[in-house]
């Protein structure tokens, strides 16, 4: 009796399974035509999660790679590192694509994939996070976490020569490069300046639940908190109800407003910044990201050394006084 | 028998009973005197909310526990449940539909964990480690990963209020009441404790084992589901990271409240006071200005102590079993099968 029901559970385990990756084919072969044309060239695509940056992301290499000839397959590794080695083992191995672009889970682990990579002589790129180890990989474009902290504190500063400010700063992940350089630009930048106080640093490991606890909590400590950093545009709807819990939530040009700037250019942003909620957001070049990587596929496949192999793009600043000029080239207020 | 004397012998059986209590006493005690704004009844009120949703999916997690298992897949239910919610099928339909159809949802996918626990020899850990990645698989697929704000009639559960008192908490102690009632005085929270300190036994005994374990992980999976509603609409969206790593936190406030991982041994109200112990050592890191990472240290080595305080009581329990020959009695009384069947 026991026997028969393992056996029944294993198999509804292996028919739920092959179901699956009948799924995963096909959704793996999105805009793939490698299997009909010999001749068109195929970039394979590993991201490590699918959120909204990441769509855009794809959207932005699909476009590059379309203008350029080429078909695109597309894996998604949601967020586990040994899952994302072995896709692009079978991107380079199985489906033999002439080029790899990676967003790594987990920039370390990377390594070995990106070895493989170099072995099959296929040129191996990564874009948004960065890779620790260099020596394999092709081509990589990032943004500048840093700058973009920098990008931030100009907000601040601008904003603090009107009224003094006490910020509550949150922090992403402590264990990701982003959130530790969008941290360290920012501090670095207001080190020491007069007008402005940080009262408070809390994490979030980006959870929203984290942020929505955690700025409810500092609001608590000291209600005349007057500013926030919120690190990504993610974590703003978890920032926005704790405010309106504490009924602090209110426009620009209103007594309670609560100087807010954030990174990312999402939706969420371009929505607050239309709602004049939001003071600033620093916009994350996606389409840059899309674009310079294909380009630089093309140099690699033509067998020649990509010049410069790492690159850095800075946020571009979207405020309240550029809004109406600049908001169109945000990937969050375009889609 | 002199007044006082009763008090004190209730107070000593009180904290022989529920040894987290005096632990909140003092930390709360400890941070009101420390930080002046700590002790402020908006500040009570604001911890209270946040444990809240903890409070509801620990309850559940008690019941899985209690029968030697363990619930890997919550923070995954709580997020394909606020998917579900969130679906272009479901969002629209009356407030009350809509809650109904989240429960439903819960309760079905803890269905479907207990009865891969109790009809197969896969071990409960393995089982929902799988259903962990499932649930949040079919949530990504619902959500597409995107943020999706909820409509106002939904937000109620998480941000009203009645007669004052915000409606997470009425929950909250509408479910840790009932929780409370059905584990320690109706026939199935008896077989519960029965089949956590001995499924052969109780087996034995011609009680409904896997009966008991389908309701168990049925009952958790529901309360993810109620919990997925408060948290949700506190946070006014439904996010692609909701409930990650949710189930350490739920796990911590289970065993951190006297459940032990072996079975057979806990309380609901163990439960409630380690969640919101964990609530206000988090809202007390906040007021001290710890360093972010003092933050992880702080929520480790909580874990830790309650896994090592979880591991002494176990010790304690083999060694006096071993010393008395007796089988090891249920916090909540020996169970007789005589009596509770």
């Amino acid at each position: 009796m026991n026997r028969f029901g393992v056996a029944r559970y294993v198999a509804a385990v292996a028919v739920a399974s092959l179901t699956l990756a009948g799924c995963g084919s096909s959704a793996s072969s999105d805009g793939s035509d490698a299997a009909t044309s010999a001749k068109k060239r195929t970039i394979g695509v590993s991201f490590d999660l699918l959120n909204a940056i990441r769509q855009a992301e794809k959207a932005s290499i699909q476009k590059a790679a379309e203008a350029a000839g080429y078909s695109v397959v597309f894996d998604v590794a949601d967020q586990d590192a040994q899952k994302q080695a072995s896709q692009i083992q079978d991107l380079i191995q199985t489906k033999k694509v002439d080029a790899v672009i990676v967003i790594a889970q987990d920039g370390q682990q990377i390594a070995s994939s990106a070895s493989l990579a170099k072995a099959r002589k296929v040129p191996f790129l990564a874009i948004d996070r960065a890779v620790a180890d260099q020596q394999n990989v092709t081509f990589q474009i990032t943004g500048d976490p840093v700058a973009d902290g920098k990008a931030v504190a100009d907000e601040f500063l601008a904003a603090a020569k009107t009224k003094p400010l006490k910020v509550l700063e949150l922090v992403g992940g402590l264990t990701d490069q982003n959130a530790i350089g969008r941290r360290d630009g920012f501090n670095a930048a207001l080190a020491g300046q007069p007008n402005i106080t940080i009262v408070s640093q809390v994490p979030t490991d980006w959870n929203p639940t984290q942020a929505l606890d955690g700025t409810s909590n500092a609001l608590q400590k000291d209600p005349t908190i007057n500013a926030i950093y919120i690190p990504s545009d993610f974590l703003l709807p978890s920032v926005q109800s704790a405010l309106t819990a504490a009924k602090k939530l209110a426009p620009i040009g209103d007594p309670k407003h609560i100087f807010m700037v954030t990174i990312d250019g999402d939706q969420n942003g371009c929505k607050a910044m239309q709602a004049k909620t939001l003071d600033a957001d620093i916009a994350t070049p996606v389409e840059e990201f899309g674009k310079q990587a294909i380009a630089a596929v093309t140099t690699a496949v033509g067998g020649k050394p990509v010049d410069p192999k790492t690159v850095q793009a800075k946020g571009l600043t979207l405020n309240q006084a550029n809004f109406a000029t600049t908001s169109s080239q945000v990937w969050g207020c375009a889609s | 028998m002199n007044p006082a004397t009763v008090v004190h012998g209730r107070l000593r059986a009180g904290v022989r009973r529920e040894p987290l209590l005096p632990v909140l006493v003092i930390l709360l005690l400890a941070l009101a005197a420390s930080f002046q704004e700590f002790a402020t009844v908006a500040n009570f009120r604001n911890i209270a909310v946040q444990a809240s949703p903890l409070i509801i999916a620990a309850v559940g997690m008690t019941y899985v526990i209690m029968t030697a298992g363990i619930d890997l897949s919550v923070g995954s239910m709580l997020f394909l449940a606020a998917a579900i919610e969130s679906s272009q099928a479901i969002v629209g339909l009356p407030t009350a539909l809509v809650f109904a159809a989240v429960c439903a949802a819960g309760a079905l996918m803890g269905l479907l964990n207990g009865v891969a626990v109790a009809f197969t020899q896969v071990p409960a850990l393995i089982v929902t480690l799988a259903t962990m990645q499932v649930f949040r698989g079919a949530g990504g697929h619902i959500t597409g990963q995107q943020n999706i704000n909820l409509p106002a009639n939904l937000l109620g559960i998480g941000t009203g209020s009645l007669l004052g008192v915000p409606t997470p908490v009425l929950l909250a102690v509408a479910v840790a009441l009932a929780g409370g009632f059905v584990f320690s005085r109706t026939t199935f929270g008896r077989y519960v404790q029965a089949v956590g300190s001995s499924p052969d036994a109780a087996a034995n005994a011609g009680l409904p084992v896997r009966s008991v374990l389908v309701g168990a992980y049925a009952l958790a999976g529901l309360l993810a589901a109620v919990a997925s509603l408060t948290q949700t609409a506190r946070l006014g969206a439904v996010q692609p990271s909701i409930g990650q790593g949710y189930e350490l936190t739920v796990i911590t406030a289970v065993v951190l409240g006297g459940t032990t991982l072996f079975g057979g041994r806990g309380s609901i109200g163990g439960t409630v006071l380690g969640a919101l112990v964990l609530t206000t050592v988090q809202t007390g890191l906040v007021f001290s200005g710890a360093s972010p990472y003092i933050f992880d240290i702080v929520r480790g080595s909580v874990l830790l102590a309650a896994v090592l305080a979880a591991g002494a009581r176990w010790r304690n329990l083999a060694h006096a079993v071993r010393l008395t020959g007796r089988r090891r009695p249920s916090r909540d009384g020996p169970y007789n099968s005589a009596t509770s069947a």
